[in-house]
């Protein structure tokens, strides 16, 4: 066996520049699918790690998918807001552990502001039960104080104690310039949606609504500015959604059916971890046609090896004959061309490890800057060493075709 | 056991090739004896050697080799048996450019018994038998063969085909494409190393002028029966 391993290492060698663009193509196929995968599991990963703080979303009645969205992911825009009464009402059942309220629907510079409580940032987690960590400050003091994500503070380059204005509305000209934020912390990169996000609290956006009215501005003289808010009533008469975490999972169909049929106004919960399934599936269309392409090019760069085997088969016969005449059987002949695509695949696979890691460790944080896109640099997991034995599998099956002319060629040639 | 090959009978027939067969009744080959074959172009001496070596089948016939009918061998046990026992020089000497010079002579030992044991002897032997034919020692530890003169292929040629200790040496008219000197070299260092190491050649050649290398000639057409 290392004989024939051997002359098939040295007879590739002797065809290094067919063989070197054999290995390429191979190598770039299976780094396609690979970083395909990656990049596929990556955004699931990412997607799902932003339900995991709580069991239930509360919100207005609307589309699941939809309130799945806006609440958790900031997409899209919230249909209708909750009520603050019917919130404090359901936030009294016995069986809820927490509830953090949240409230949408200004931004600042493109980033989304979000309305929420101290509480958010104690029980906000994401993957594997990480909870928020500050890279710099704290959580909100005042009613004016502002906590910013990582993204944020890198793209808009703030600072602690630097002053931000907040626009009224997504995308909103009109400014609530009259209200400054202070930036009190910034939050450490989690690589959720948190990271684009601009957090205040409930009371300071109740403060800069007070003069709005159906999405206009109508000042009233002498009631709203910054000295005198602490006289107002800051209590908000809505939110947006409510995050719920109960105190047993066995309870969460009774009190999904509980706020599914409050009677004083049009509520509805959903289990975010659900709704997420069902939005993959859709998704994963598109992830199956792409896993699908990339499972083609590695078909079609195992059909060049093919070619390239049949190719030098001919010039190769005396070769062949040699090595019959010296004593090698058919069935070595045979072994010798599949040895062959297998050192090839072989090669294939070290090098697009090698490539992939590379691409890992350079391309990753280009996507996590540029797009947003966070993806942990994980080395090789098993599910790759399963499909390292499918590409050498299916490259000795392919290759058998060949050897098997070679093994033809090998009993009829002689002298 | 006085005779090295003994084949009776044979009978051959190409599928491929419609109408071409080789009829031989009789045909005996006596040990250590050095034997040249002539005969046309096309008339079967390449198929005749094919045959002897056992990487040709015989439709019916028996083909005698060492006291075994080798035609009678299983495929595994006929390949084992050529590797062990003869040794084959090619037209062209089959050098195989991309492994070195030594391997190239090892190759019938590869696929042999190259035990550990036997490892050291027969690597003693290729370079005791390269400097025998003048071939220096760091010539055959190249790491390639493309560099390789003719006449250095040649010797490299003949040091494979006995490295085995073959019983008997087929050469497939391993003269013919070379000059006149390079021819005679050729002869004296093959029909030499046969004398010294007392194995049978079957030489089979066009060129009738090589009759006085050899013991004796044989006439492939005189053989062959229609």
């Amino acid at each position: 066996m290392k004989i024939l391993i051997n002359l098939a290492f040295q007879s590739l060698f002797s065809r290094k520049a067919t063989v070197f663009l054999t290995v390429i193509s191979l190598t770039v196929s299976i780094v396609l699918f690979l970083s395909i995968d990656t990049l596929r599991l990556g955004a699931k990963k990412s997607f799902f790690g932003n339900v995991k703080s709580g069991d239930l979303i509360l919100g207005s009645r609307s589309g699941e998918i939809q309130l799945l969205l806006y609440s958790l992911f900031q997409i899209g825009n919230p249909t209708n807001n909750i009520s603050w009464e019917s919130y404090k009402e359901i936030s009294k059942k016995t069986e809820i552990a927490w509830i953090v309220p949240i409230s949408l629907g200004d931004s600042h510079k493109q980033f989304r502001v979000m309305g929420t409580t101290k509480e958010y940032f104690q029980k906000y987690s994401y993957r594997k039960g990480q909870k928020l960590q500050y890279q710099f400050g704290t959580h909100f003091q005042n009613t004016f104080d502002v906590v910013i994500g990582s993204d944020v503070a890198k793209m808009l380059n703030y600072q602690l104690d630097d002053s931000i204005i907040i626009a009224h509305g997504i995308a909103s000209q009109s400014l609530h310039d009259e209200f400054p934020f202070k930036v009190k912390g910034i939050l450490q990169k989690t690589g959720t949606s948190v990271d684009k996000l601009v957090l205040v609290s409930l009371e300071a956006l109740e403060a800069i609504h007070k003069d709005w009215k159906a999405g206009s501005k109508i000042p009233i003289k002498g009631v709203n500015n910054k000295k005198n808010f602490k006289e107002q009533d800051l209590i908000p008469k809505e939110i947006t959604a409510a995050i719920i975490k109960l105190k047993s999972p066995i309870t969460i169909f009774k009190i999904q059916r509980e706020i599914n049929d409050y009677e004083y106004e049009p509520l509805q919960a959903i289990i975010p971890g659900i709704v997420l399934t069902k939005l993959w599936q859709i998704v994963s269309v598109t992830e199956n046609i792409m896993l699908t392409i990339s499972a083609m090019v590695i078909v079609s760069a195992l059909i060049g090896l093919i070619a390239i085997l049949y190719s030098t088969l001919n010039n190769r016969r005396r070769e062949m004959a040699l090595l019959r005449i010296v004593g090698a059987s058919p069935r070595t002949i045979f072994s010798l061309l599949l040895l062959e695509a297998l050192i090839i695949s072989f090669l294939s696979i070290l090098f697009s490890i090698i490539l992939t890691q590379l691409l890992n460790f350079f391309l990753f944080p280009i996507l996590d800057y540029k797009y947003g896109i966070y993806l942990e640099n994980s080395f090789l997991l098993l599910k790759d060493f399963y499909f390292f034995v499918i590409v050498l599998f299916t490259a000795v099956i392919v290759s058998i075709f060949p050897a098997l002319q070679a093994y033809k060629n090998s009993i009829n040639d002689g002298m | 056991m006085n005779n090295a090959l003994d084949i009776k009978n044979l009978l051959f027939k190409w599928n491929k090739k419609d109408g071409f067969s080789l009829k031989i009744k009789n045909l005996s080959i006596k040990r250590n004896k050095k034997v040249i074959m002539f005969g046309q172009s096309g008339s079967g001496k390449s198929t005749l050697l094919n045959l002897i070596s056992g990487i040709l089948s015989p439709v019916s016939g028996t083909i005698i080799i060492k006291d075994t009918i080798t035609n009678n061998l299983s495929s595994n046990k006929k390949d084992l048996f050529r590797a062990n026992n003869i040794g084959v020089i090619f037209q062209q000497f089959n050098i195989l450019d991309y492994i070195s010079p030594i391997n190239n002579i090892m190759l019938p030992c590869f696929f042999t018994n190259f035990k550990k044991k036997n490892k050291k002897f027969f690597y003693n032997r290729a370079f005791n038998l390269a400097t025998k034919l003048d071939l220096k020692r760091n010539i055959l530890l190249q790491k390639n063969s493309s560099q390789l003169s003719v006449g250095q292929k040649q010797r490299i040629a003949i040091i494979r085909a006995v490295i085995n200790k073959p019983f008997l040496i087929v050469a497939d008219e391993p003269t013919s494409a070379l000059d006149n000197k390079n021819k005679v070299n050729f002869l004296d260092l093959l029909v030499n190393i046969c004398d010294t190491e007392k194995i049978t050649l079957l030489m089979v050649s066009h060129d009738t002028s090589l009759k006085k290398y050899f013991d004796s000639y044989i006439t492939l057409e005189k053989i062959v029966q229609k």
